[in-house]
């Protein structure tokens, strides 16, 4: 999926469980992400930023000297990098309070690596789309930064409904995208009554991204539930 | 509280009837009492006027036959008659001595409208002249002086009537003012009663009439309130208990989890390791519902789980659902076929979001769960033409279930809320956070059989749901 820009990006690991942050250190490495740093306690974390700036930061609630809540705004103040939180704390209003506070995702333990990989990726897409030159797909290449398609070396512009909602497709590459997920990303909250106008825009995307928009192959529909964006990589994969 | 108004309309109504029928059956009872009497007594005018007719004038002077002689003896009168020359010419032998015999006109008035000397007199006339019989003393009281005035006697009926009624009207504000205090005392004793089972803080004043059943109902109050703390105490207990432990659980599950998900990744590792490890992994998801939904099962059966009510489109809540499983269901065991109709507009009802996403997650792991060799699993939301609630379907082509497990699942009850040794409890929590979740929405939950032969569950929202926001 044209990831490997994300696998050099910076990632702070706050847990009090040291197995765990063996665990998760394991996991990200073995997916290929390389520069992890991790911490058990606000002050560690909070000494660790003065040397090692994270890109992403993965937080635990109940931390020995703190909440991890507390801490997100104390590493806010050091750099505007997304964070996620990772906690045994599963309750409603937790997850809304982290969710409040401004945090990018919120897991609940236990979890699944993959579960945890696909969270972390999807993050770190949506945060640094623009360093990633090109998104790769079967037919054509997204260059988000541009806003634009390049289809047989021509520069197709995207509209900005277009770009929000090839944004939001792949984000979630490879997976469907509800109907709904779509139209609130393309027209905000309350989306409804837009079905017919997102069916255009995505008649419209199919003929700046495909070779036969009536045949797609990188942007399939799923009957009634919605639509899968798939990314060259992702094919070539499925085809191995 | 519509029983007082009941009540005292009950009381008048007694009341009014009591005063109508007490007059009437006072009547009743003292024309009875005088009938009996007359009928043991002939009436002394008539006495009189009969034996002033038996008086006969014979050749030996006046005589009295000897039946009326007896009757006058029987009950002790004397009599006596006065021709028209005002003279006596008759007696009877027990004349008393004081009475005179020689009458004018004014002495003959006085004795017919009153006593000689102490004796009541009654006279009979004849056209020979008048009897007078003169009865025991103190056996009749006379009064004939009052005259009446002739308009009053003729109103009488109507002045009756009028007494009557005031008598009533009198007697029904003597009630109201003696039983106000008393219904002033009952009111706040009938409304703390009717506020007992709703749960609602209850104070009766103690003073007045019933100041005893007041402190009895604050009492009582304090009673249940009291109890209802200590229930409440103990369930927050076992919910924060339960809460607890999976919170304690998640951490090391999660060390579980990762290690056997990146042994089960490992393609180095030998067939049976292998396999070793995607049990770990699944078993170890069992275990992760399992904490998850313990978790929710108490918190939505002692009510300490809140309930964000916001106006949601339910297709577009089921459509996420439905997604999230496509996304994660690598292995392609367990295809979702989506049967709701295109042409179907958004279905609103007022719901919490997650816990409606918790609902029919449910149903679908629940589809999973039982069919180990895979199915096809079929969603479909529907609206009723007529009331417009809206309804999801979850039915599967797998194993299904038979009758009795139908039966079970909609009566037994689950070990989780059940209080009593018995057998027939249920395991499984997935279907009893389901139900849990519906009652919260005011819905209903039907379990059965598929007509493809599987599972099949349908959540039905109440109408009126959609008028919410």
């Amino acid at each position: 999926m044209n990831d490997e820009y994300l696998k050099t990006k910076r990632i702070l690991l706050v847990d009090d469980e040291q197995d765990l942050l063996d665990m998760v250190t394991s996991i990200l490495r073995s997916d290929g992400l390389c520069h992890i740093e991790t911490a058990g306690s606000v002050r560690e974390a909070l000494a660790l930023t003065e040397t090692f700036l994270p890109e992403l930061a993965v937080l635990d609630v109940m931390l020995p000297d703190g909440s991890g809540f507390s801490l997100m705004e104390k590493l806010r103040l050091k750099g505007d990098f997304p964070i996620l939180f990772l906690t045994a704390r599963g309750e409603d209003g937790d997850i809304l309070q982290g969710f409040g506070l401004g945090a990018d995702d919120y897991i609940v333990k236990p979890f699944l690596p993959k579960e945890l990989l696909f969270r972390i990726m999807a993050i770190l897409r949506r945060c640094y789309k623009n360093d990633n030159p090109l998104v790769t797909l079967q037919n054509s290449e997204i260059d988000f930064s541009r806003a634009e398609v390049i289809k047989d070396g021509i520069h197709i512009p995207l509209t900005a409904k277009e770009h929000d909602l090839l944004s939001a497709l792949y984000r979630n590459a490879g997976r469907i995208v509800t109907i709904d997920a779509l139209c609130e990303a393309a027209w905000g909250d309350n989306p409804f009554g837009y079905e017919n106008s997102l069916m255009t825009h995505i008649r419209r995307i199919r003929e700046k991204i495909e070779r036969n928009p009536s045949q797609p192959v990188s942007l399939i529909t799923v009957k009634g539930l919605g639509y899968k964006l798939i990314t060259a990589e992702q094919e070539n994969r499925r085809l191995l | 509280m519509k029983s007082i108004p009941k009540l005292i309309r009950h009381l008048v109504g007694t009341l009014l009837l009591s005063a109508l029928f007490l007059p009437v059956l006072n009547v009743l009872v003292l024309g009875s009492l005088l009938s009996t009497q007359e009928s043991n007594i002939i009436p002394p005018w008539t006495t009189a006027r009969e034996a002033a007719d038996d008086l006969q004038l014979t050749e030996n002077g006046y005589m009295i036959s000897e039946s009326m002689g007896a009757r006058l003896s029987a009950y002790d009168i004397w009599a006596f008659f006065i021709d028209n020359d005002l003279q006596v010419v008759w007696q009877t032998d027990n004349l008393p001595d004081s009475i005179p015999l020689t009458y004018t006109p004014s002495g003959i008035a006085n004795l017919t409208r009153g006593y000689i000397d102490g004796y009541p007199a009654f006279t009979g006339e004849s056209e020979n002249g008048l009897m007078v019989l003169g009865y025991p003393k103190e056996s009749f009281w006379k009064e004939m002086h009052p005259g009446w005035d002739y308009q009053l006697i003729k109103n009488a009926p109507k002045t009756l009537l009028f007494m009557l009624l005031f008598n009533v009207a009198a007697i029904f504000l003597i009630y109201i003012t003696a039983n106000s205090t008393l219904l002033k005392s009952i009111k706040p004793i009938v409304n703390a009663i009717q506020a007992l089972p709703t749960g609602e803080e209850v104070y009766v004043p103690e003073k007045g009439l019933l100041s005893e059943i007041s402190a009895n109902i604050n009492r009582t109050y304090e009673i249940l309130q009291s109890q209802k703390y200590q229930l409440r105490k103990k369930e927050t207990a076992r919910a924060n208990w339960i809460a607890g432990v999976s919170h304690d659980i998640r951490t090391p599950l999660s060390m579980v989890m990762g290690y056997a998900a990146q042994l089960q990744e490992d393609v180095t590792l030998p067939k049976m390791a292998h396999d070793n490890a995607v049990s770990i992994v699944r078993q170890s998801e069992k275990i992760r519902d399992l904490i998850n939904d313990l978790n929710l099962a108490s918190k939505l059966e002692y009510n300490m789980q809140p309930i964000r009510l916001a106006k949601e489109n339910i297709i577009a809540i089921t459509r996420q659902v439905v997604v999230d499983f496509m996304n994660t269901d690598m292995t392609g065991k367990y295809p979702i076929v989506w049967e709701t109709d295109e042409s179907l507009p958004p279905c609103f009802i007022s719901a919490d979001k997650s816990l409606i996403r918790r609902a029919i997650n449910n149903l679908i792991q629940n589809s999973i769960n039982h069919n180990t060799q895979g199915c096809t699993i079929y969603v479909k939301v529907t609206t009723d033409q007529d009331t417009a609630a809206c309804s999801i379907t979850v039915a599967d082509d797998g194993i299904g279930i038979s009758e009795e497990q139908v039966d079970k699942i909609s009566h037994a009850p689950h070990y989780m809320v059940c209080d009593e040794n018995t057998g027939r409890q249920r395991h499984g929590l997935g279907l009893l956070i389901v139900k849990q979740i519906m009652t919260a929405h005011g819905g209903k939950t039907i379990i059965g059989k598929s007509s493809r032969g599987g599972f099949l569950a349908t959540l039905t929202f109440p109408p009126d749901s959609s008028e919410a926001t």
